[in-house]
């Protein structure tokens, strides 16, 4: 276990600036990263595709337009967009991505955030079965089974990174990390293994869950969400892109720490590297990611729990090899 | 002020308000009688609760001994309320509070309903029955009102004998209950042995001085003898079949309540006449911990292919009763190994977990219980849409099932994130084969958490969203005001726990004498935080609920301010218009997603478990050459897999057995004369020879 000392230097002004200015960084680039990700994609696949900044005109075009709501539909499908808006969009005040330090790390750990990530998955599951349509249902039956075996793989991805980091302090994680610089322990391997795996699910990508379909056949998420319009699916969509920047910043931080400043007490111009980093990693995390995503074809349902499978018995195989 | 002189006399007027509750409605017609049975269950919880507090929070106790019965020490009753049993008192003074206002909608509503009294009448003595049984202090008072306990729970169980199937619960639940009476008596009586006494309080003082095997011995007896009654994994079987036979109101107390009792006598066993201490014991802290992990993963499963809706909320007790129990194991590992900040910690997050799960199930189980009423089916494929025809009962279950499911920001979130911390300290405990251990059941807690998030997904999403898919839930109505009361009670209550937790973790703290400034040293943000450093500045966890919400209502404020400036302060247009049927014109509900249909994909993956079962049978038009199909019935079922395999062949056995043992009653005289004469031989032998 790695000691770190978590205390965050004595300029309280300039945490807490820092600290906003990393929150509203994280939900300025969120869609950006996501439309990297389809630009990447369209290359690989001889596209000229949209161009990386497209996602924001979608949510600006969706935040004007007027919604169509079901009638079937109760309250739960209208209050669901905020709630999942408010929980992910304030998960992303405790995670430490650009600067390895978030003012309100010790009022909510990371067990915090997967916590409200599992809220706002709660309620867009029940915003799917509100509108009474089988699609819906069937998103949610196929998340339903796919949460409960990646929630597992989750938990224990983090049980590896709290035993090597010590505790679930989100600050104390990030600097205990970027301290060590990159840890060839076999334990943070494994545990590197499950959180990518469990984060491909997470965020819906392949071969879990396509996210540039609507075919029945195959959608996850978006069968939940298809009755969505207007504010309600912008928010929805901005949520999951925070999400997926969440996830990936995350990964970046705990396990490909270079460049990072261990300590809040690092100078400006050191933080501000650090952050570019971290910029930089992200782009090419995602990249690899939507590599990846035209290599491989949507697995079949029932072959997906080999895969959450492996990712929990991989952070099994790290616990054990850390306690050896 | 110090109010602890009226303490025993408070109590008294406890008991003497349930026992007016239980005579008082025997004497009324069904309407006033069950004002007359509720109004004082009512006011003597509220008062159970209150007193509790204060003897929480004053420190003091109360010893009780009615004049009559205390001439003979041992078999007497004699009472002693510390800590530990007012902690207890409050979790069945609260929920018993909000239960007892439910029921007087409940029972009293519908005239129609019959054995209103009756029920007055044996609900009043069974919640006085587990108020006494936590503060007795010997084994014969103990073991009395344990019994009234489970005779009056039997009673409510059978109550609505005209359901099918509802007599051979309560059979079974009897039986189950007896065998595990008798594994405590057991218990009790290796320390009767041990102690030669029969009083707590001489268990207590040799706590420390008990041979290793008696030790051993007491505790596995006591765990198996509570477990069942708690419903523990393999001795669960009982629940999924009694919880939900009984009056709603009745669940809501059996699940809810009852089950702490039986944590509370292994509490008190484990804690008090046990007392892990030194390594040896750790296996007993594991044991538990199987015990515990295994329950918590297999009433989830089972919870989530259930479609009846009080049967899953039953299967939910025996996950969280699971949970309860993974954390008392991980606080006697923790003990056995001398870490005594991480058993507080476990400890803590066990008790509270306790707190919780009553407050949540009694809620959940009202709501259940409203719908029931309702629309007059528990299958959840028959409802629906009820969100909109009972909005209330629908907020206070959402209420409830996102407390139970663990999630922010409700209680259910803060003992399990205890629990967490307590699993994920485990790498203290310096042997291997128990951190490894430990590890595997934080795998199985965490498919736990999972598997109940999809399955309370499931709960409220197919019985309260989307259309009616039965006549009966087309027809549903919003419940009478006083059981939204109850309801709103543990509603209420479970956003306090949530947000405060200090209330929470501090009751537990004064019951247990736990030293929080052990667990809470890093506090930035002073008692609103739950937090500990395991060793040092090197392992830090520290949470903040009203923070947390804060934060959240402050970003959700900031994104609607966000949202309406970019679509150009015009507030925009909501068009309600048919869901999107695919182009195929209106869809009928039984296009709609079921209980059955949603839990399919966890069913597939998990069918080593359930060995799903499926037989369809095809009947032709006989003369149609098997051409044209005249009906098509699917009958698809999961397997009891403890019932099958494990209760099964033990009770084939004992009936062969016993089938073999009749053969000695022929019904001749004469034979019956032989046996007597050797009975006599055999005794005069005995008593020669002075075996």
């Amino acid at each position: 276990m790695i000691a770190y000392d978590i205390t965050l230097g004595a300029d309280a002004v300039k945490i807490t600036v820092i600290g906003i200015l990393q929150a509203a960084g994280i939900f300025a680039l969120a869609p950006l990263l996501t439309g990297v990700m389809r630009k990447v994609k369209a290359k690989r696949q001889k596209r000229v595709g949209a161009s990386v900044i497209q996602p924001y005109y979608d949510l600006l075009k969706l935040l004007k337009k007027d919604e169509v709501v079901s009638e079937h539909a109760s309250w739960v499908f209208q209050w669901t967009p905020w709630i999942v808006a408010a929980s992910t969009m304030s998960a992303a005040l405790f995670i430490p991505i650009f600067v390895p330090f978030s003012p309100v790390s010790s009022a909510g750990d990371i067990l915090v955030v997967l916590g409200l990530f599992a809220l706002a998955r709660f309620f867009v599951m029940l915003a799917g079965i509100d509108t009474a349509s089988a699609f819906g249902g069937i998103g949610v039956s196929r998340e339903m089974m796919m949460s409960s075996l990646a929630e597992p793989g989750l938990f224990l991805t983090v049980f590896v990174i709290s035993l090597t980091f010590g505790g679930t302090n989100l600050t104390s994680l990030v600097g205990a990390a970027a301290q060590s610089g990159v840890v060839i322990a076999p334990s943070v391997l494994f545990g590197f293994i499950a959180f990518f795996i469990i984060t491909l699910a997470e965020t819906g990508r392949l071969p879990f869950d396509n996210p540039a379909t609507h075919l029945e056949l195959t959608m996850v998420h978006e069968a939940m969400v298809l009755e969505y319009s207007g504010r309600g699916l912008a928010l929805i969509q901005w949520s999951q892109s925070i999400k997926q920047l969440l996830l990936l910043g995350l990964m970046v931080d705990l396990f490909l720490p270079i460049g990072m400043p261990a300590s809040a007490d690092a100078s400006l111009a050191l933080l501000g590297f650090g952050a570019a980093a971290v910029v930089v990693k992200v782009v090419l995390l995602a990249v690899v990611i939507s590599y990846l995503e035209t290599r491989v074809a949507k697995w079949r349902l029932f072959r997906l729990p080999d895969l959450f499978t492996m990712a929990i018995a991989s952070a099994m195989v790290g616990m054990i090899v850390f306690y050896l | 002020m110090d109010f602890s002189y009226a303490y025993p006399d408070l109590f008294l007027a406890v008991v003497a308000l349930f026992v007016t509750g239980a005579l008082l409605p025997l004497l009324l017609n069904t309407r006033r009688g069950a004002i007359a049975a509720f109004v004082p269950a009512a006011i003597a919880s509220a008062l159970t609760a209150a007193l509790s507090t204060l003897i929480l929070f004053s420190g003091s106790t109360i010893r009780l001994a009615p004049p009559l019965t205390a001439s003979i020490p041992s078999i007497g009753i004699a009472l002693y309320i510390d800590g530990v049993s007012a902690f207890f008192m409050l979790i069945i003074g609260l929920v018993a509070t909000a239960v007892s206002i439910y029921s007087l909608g409940y029972s009293g509503g519908s005239e129609e309903k019959r054995g209103v009294r009756s029920v007055g009448f044996l609900i009043n003595l069974f919640v006085l029955s587990m108020i006494l049984v936590v503060a007795t202090n010997n084994v014969f008072s103990f073991l009395l009102f344990w019994e009234l306990m489970s005779l009056t729970s039997f009673l409510l169980v059978i109550h609505e004998d005209e359901k099918p199937g509802t007599l051979k619960s309560g059979i079974t639940y009897l039986i189950m209950t007896h065998i595990g009476t008798a594994f405590i008596t057991a218990a009790f009586l290796i320390l009767y042995f041990s102690t030669g006494s029969l009083s707590f309080d001489a268990f207590r003082s040799s706590a420390g001085q008990l041979a290793p095997f008696t030790k051993d011995a007491v505790f596995i007896l006591a765990l198996l003898g509570f477990g069942t009654k708690a419903g523990l994994v393999p001795m669960h079987i009982w629940l999924p079949k009694a919880h939900p036979s009984a009056p709603s109101n009745v669940s809501a107390l059996m699940s809810g309540v009852m089950l702490k009792v039986a944590i509370y006598g292994l509490v008190r066993v484990t804690f008090d006449f046990v007392v892990p201490s030194s390594p040896g014991d750790a296996w007993l802290g594991l044991l538990m911990v199987a015990a515990g992990s295994s329950s918590a993963l297999v009433g989830v499963l089972y919870a989530a292919v259930e479609h009846d809706i009080k049967r899953a909320l039953a299967y939910h007790s025996v996950e969280n009763i699971g949970i309860i129990v993974l954390g008392l194991g991980l606080s006697v590992v923790f003990l056995s190994y001398g870490l005594a900040t991480l058993a507080a910690l476990a400890l803590l997050a066990s008790m509270y977990h306790s707190l919780n799960h009553a407050v949540f199930k009694g809620l959940l189980f009202m709501g259940a219980g409203s719908v029931v009423l309702k629309t007059g089916t528990a299958d959840m494929n028959l409802m629906g849409g009820l969100a909109k025809k009972m909005p209330w009962t629908a907020m206070f279950f959402l209420i409830g099932s996102i407390a139970i499911a663990g999630l922010p920001p409700l209680n259910g979130f803060v003992s399990e994130w205890l629990t967490m911390q307590a699993l994920l300290s485990s790498y203290q405990v310096p042997n291997q084969v128990l951190q490894v251990s430990i590890g595997f059941a934080s795998v199985a807690f965490a498919l736990t958490l999972g598997l109940a998030l999809a399955t309370f997904v499931k709960l409220f999403g197919i019985s309260f969203l989307a259309r009616p898919r039965s006549a009966g839930a087309e027809r549903a109505s919003e419940v009478p005001r006083t059981m939204v009361a109850g309801m709103a009670v543990a509603g209420i209550l479970c956003v306090v726990l949530g947000v405060l937790p200090f209330v929470a973790t501090s009751a537990v703290a004064s019951a247990f004498h736990l030293d929080l400034g052990l667990i809470t040293p890093y506090s930035p943000l002073g008692p609103l935080a739950v937090g500990y450093t395991a060793s040092g500045l090197s392992s830090i966890s520290s949470l903040s609920m009203p923070t947390v919400l804060i934060l959240t209502g402050s970003v959700g404020a900031a994104v609607f301010g966000f949202v309406v400036l970019a679509g150009s302060g015009r507030k925009p247009v909501v068009r309600p218009y048919t869901t999107w049927e695919g182009g195929f014109g209106p869809l009928g509900e039984r296009t709609e997603y079921t209980a059955t249909s949603l839990s399919q994909p966890i069913r597939t993956v998990f069918k080593t478990f359930y060995r799903p079962h499926t037989s369809i049978k095809r009947e032709y038009f006989s003369d149609s050459n098997h051409l044209v199909r005249k009906s098509v019935s699917v009958v698809s079922e999961t397997r009891e897999v403890f019932e099958d395999y494990l209760y099964s062949p033990v009770v084939g056995g004992t009936l062969f057995l016993l089938d073999k043992v009749r053969r000695i009653q022929t019904g001749k005289i004469n034979s019956y004369l032989l046996y007597m004469m050797i009975a006599t031989v055999s005794l005069l032998l005995l008593a020669v020879f002075q075996f």
